[in-house]
């Protein structure tokens, strides 16, 4: 083999292993399937609300830890349930497979008028230890939701038989208390056991 | 004569078995969180019939109150109302699902193991169903 032979050996070689290094990179599981990452996380809003023991807290209650939020209501038979339960198989699911730090999961209540600290209390801790759920004033509650972009109205019903029309999203607010990432609806186990690993190791 | 016989005998085994007009598959009935009163249903209808079959109402003895209800997913919001009735095409079916339409079964009473469903269509009741809760519930 020439030295001109040699060169190219050596440059299609690294070619190749450049080749293989993309393709690696490539196929590395980075790629969302379904949550959307703000391009700088937003400070959550400052506000004053109830934990489900009654206790005062603020948007510091969202620093510490990641945190899975949905906006819902305790009467609410179809979607919230259903989205809790997908939530809490989520978690499960990332613990199996051995992921160190898990979301926890807060439902913030769009149904004060109903939502009591002790219902809203009663009503998470049926879908798992450690969630937090939020209640409070309807004019602290929007400076929460407005600030994030969630939609919540009423629909009128006769007495206590109302519903109230929400937003889907569930959001990712990261330890520095950031709203930092979001998945629409309708949600589906698997697509937050794939991006959670993704966005709470992107930070 | 014995023609007659085995023709007789597959008259009877035709009509013997007659096709339900309305049938009811993939039940499932919430069990109530702790604290609240309200389940939902989740179901299969299927009209085995060339007439749509219209369900009005849905009653239950173990709740109190029996609504059909759709929920809807637009432009990110989440809507749930209540509908007048559940369609049932001729010899088609109408699906009873999470996020679309379901039962929602409110003010319940002492539920057991079993929760029963009464489908009306105007005034005739049409079919009804028992469900049993899975033990691992």
């Amino acid at each position: 083999m020439g030295p001109r032979n040699i060169i190219v050996a050596v440059a299609l070689a690294i070619a190749l292993a450049a080749g293989v290094f993309v393709a690696a990179r490539n196929e590395a599981p980075v790629t969302l399937t379904s949550a959307l990452a703000l391009p700088v996380p937003k400070p959550v809003p400052a506000f004053s609300l109830l934990n489900q023991d009654g206790e005062p807290v603020d948007q510091s209650v969202f620093e510490g830890q990641w945190d899975l939020v949905f906006f819902g209501f305790t009467h609410c038979p179809d979607i919230c349930p259903t989205t809790l339960q997908v939530l809490a198989a989520a978690k499960k699911a990332l613990a199996e497979q051995g992921l160190e730090t898990l979301p926890r999961i807060v439902l913030v209540s769009v149904d004060p008028e109903r939502d009591s600290p002790e219902v809203l209390g009663q009503y998470i801790d049926y879908f798992g230890d450690g969630n937090l759920g939020l209640t409070g004033t309807l004019e602290e509650i929007r400076k929460l939701t407005g600030g994030l972009g969630i939609f919540f109205e009423k629909h009128a019903g006769d007495g206590e038989n109302y519903s109230v029309d929400h937003s889907a999203a569930v959001l990712v607010i990261d330890p520095d208390g950031g709203f930092h990432s979001l998945f629409s609806g309708p949600h589906v186990v698997d697509n937050f056991v794939h991006d959670l690993p993704i966005l709470m190791g992107d930070r | 004569m014995r023609l007659a016989v085995i023709l007789l005998a597959t008259t009877l085994v035709a009509c013997g078995t007659p096709e339900p007009p309305l049938v009811i598959s993939a039940l499932e009935v919430t069990k109530p969180v702790p604290g609240r009163d309200m389940s939902a249903g989740f179901f299969v209808l299927t009209n085995n019939t060339d007439a749509v079959i219209s369900i009005t109402a849905v009653s239950s003895p173990q709740f109190a109150r029996v609504e059909i209800h759709e929920t809807t997913l637009t432009e990110g919001v989440s809507r749930m109302r209540e509908i007048d009735a559940l369609e049932v095409p001729a010899r088609g079916s109408v699906v009873l699902e999470r996020g679309g339409k379901h039962l929602m079964l409110m003010q319940a009473r002492e539920i057991g193991d079993v929760v029963t469903l009464q489908f009306v269509s105007g005034d005739a009741p049409v079919l009804s169903v028992d469900y049993v809760f899975p033990k691992d519930n």
